[in-house]
């Protein structure tokens, strides 16, 4: 295929940037999830 | 009393409030003759350049100038909590907003008056014969930037860096009027000058859709 | 939680398919060979890039009508994955145009637009940033949406109409060719891809944003019943806590 390193390189960078963003989104909702537990424990203990 | 009654009434106060100092005015318009004359440092242009360029220069400088010159609009307000004020006051949001809006629309003609003659001085360009065509196209240019611009000195005013964040704000949204316009001032400064009605219409739709856009959601822009 | 598996299993499914077609089953083309296969995805990002923004502008209203905290939540995803469509297209455009046009960027009307979209979305998100109120974040940056939702079909006309002088990128042939009915289906599938892709993240980024408003909530209530018990006699404090 001729021209074909640009083509990787594009492909690799829309995978890059989409699970990039995904992963991030991810993590955050862990974090998110753990302090919500974290607080619900802390409401139901008083 | 009527809403354009009160804008009026609003506006004799912002003219008041700036002709008393007059250090907006006078700021805007330095700021502006800087910008014109760094042009004329950073790119040595030609005749023809100027010709080319100038209503680049032009455009960018009142939009560059217009950014600042709209922050205070809003944010003079914050100091001693005037805005409250003017939301209990038994006049429509609209009003206030209107009122500011003429105001700067003034100080902004006010400015373009002074600058216009000394850009065709420095760079050469005749307006004689475009006088009433090149007032009719910065005064449409003009009103989209006043109405964009007090709208979102509204906005930034409540938030930080609102110094940064109008321009980061105002000169995206701007972008098609700035086309336009600078595409209309450039065939004025032709040799023949002509001025196409298409982008005078775009010009005038810019103005209508946003001013319209502002009235429907001033309640939502200046409730507490 | 079934029903996401579900639709990540099928987003996954299309996607690999998508791929496979662009990269394989698509035909070569003449002048560009490999590189034009960027266009599957490129036309695609910019289309989940509008859906997303269409979305947005809907939520901006109905925030600005109803105050449901849901709407704004739905705004502030959409413009991130909106946001992050765009770049794609940003990115995978001139990585087509270098081998094709010999230069990476040029400001013809549609790469001059969608750079100023770009601008104006991330001034979106530079805004709510900037804002502490929620309430305030909210109204405010719905306000904005709803403007630079207005401006962008300006955008894109002012550009077609009066900066025409670059030149404008050739698909695949030039506007008299039409697309070939393999190119055709081969991009409709790529399309669908990408929205598949593009709506699988949104609903991300709403579930995270609609769970930090909870968070946000649970801290409220810790915090208001903390200063009930402050606010008791010291003895009627000991009973509650025991």
């Amino acid at each position: 295929m001729k021209n074909f390193e640009f083509l990787f390189t594009a492909w690799m960078v829309v995978w890059a940037i989409f699970f990039g963003y995904e992963i991030t989104v991810a993590r955050r909702l862990t974090q998110v999830r753990e302090e919500i537990e974290r607080l619900r424990q802390q409401l139901n203990g008083r | 009393m009527t809403t354009v009654g009160a804008a009026g009434i609003l506006l004799g106060k912002e003219l008041r409030l700036e002709f008393r100092s007059r250090e907006l005015l006078s700021a805007t318009i330095i700021f502006a003759l800087v910008v014109v004359v760094l042009f004329s440092f950073a790119f040595d242009p030609t005749a023809a350049e100027s010709r080319r360029y100038g209503p680049g220069l032009l455009w960018i400088a009142f939009l560059f100038a217009g950014s600042l010159m709209l922050n205070p609009s809003f944010s003079r307000e914050q100091t001693n909590e005037t805005l409250d004020a003017l939301r209990m006051a038994p006049i429509s949001p609209f009003a206030i907003l209107l009122g500011k809006m003429l105001a700067n629309f003034i100080f902004m003609s006010v400015a373009e008056l002074v600058l216009v003659p000394v850009f065709a001085v420095l760079y050469n360009i005749s307006i004689v014969g475009i006088v009433w065509r090149l007032v009719l196209v910065l005064s449409l240019g003009t009103t989209g930037l006043v109405v964009t611009g007090t709208v979102f000195s509204a906005v930034s005013a409540q938030a930080r860096m609102r110094e940064l964040l109008l321009p980061l704000l105002l000169l995206p949204i701007l972008t098609p009027l700035l086309i336009a316009a600078v595409e209309s001032t450039a065939s004025l400064f032709q040799e023949q000058p002509s001025l196409d009605r298409t982008r005078v219409a775009f010009l005038a739709g810019f103005d209508i859709v946003f001013l319209t856009a502002s009235w429907l959601l001033c309640d939502y822009l200046l409730e507490d | 939680m079934k029903g996401r598996l579900a639709y990540t299993g099928i987003t996954a499914a299309l996607v690999f398919f998508a791929g496979y077609a662009a990269l394989f089953l698509a035909p070569d083309e003449a002048t560009m060979h490999a590189v034009q296969r960027i266009f599957y995805f490129h036309v695609g990002s910019w289309n989940a890039m509008f859906c997303a923004l269409f979305v947005v502008f809907c939520a901006n209203v109905a925030y600005l009508l109803t105050r449901k905290q849901k709407y704004d939540a739905l705004g502030v995803s959409g413009v991130e994955v909106a946001v992050m469509c765009c770049t794609i297209g940003l990115v995978t455009g001139p990585l087509w145009a270098k081998p094709v046009w010999g230069i990476y960027w040029t400001w013809d009307a549609r790469l001059t637009s969608t750079f100023i979209l770009w601008l104006l979305y991330i001034a979106y998100l530079l805004l709510r940033g900037l804002l502490e109120d929620p309430e305030k974040k909210a109204s405010l940056s719905a306000i904005f949406g709803i403007f630079a939702f207005l401006d962008v079909p300006m955008v894109y006309l002012s550009n077609r109409l009066w900066r025409t002088q670059h030149p404008q990128p050739v698909i695949l042939g030039g506007a008299g060719s039409g697309m070939a009915p393999m190119i055709a289906k081969v991009l409709v599938l790529c399309i669908v891809a990408m929205f598949f892709l593009m709506v699988l993240v949104f609903i991300d980024r709403y579930r995270l944003e609609q769970l930090r408003n909870e968070c946000e909530e649970l801290r409220f209530e810790i915090e208001s019943r903390s200063a009930q018990v402050q606010s008791l006699p010291p003895s009627a404090a000991q009973r509650m806590s025991s």
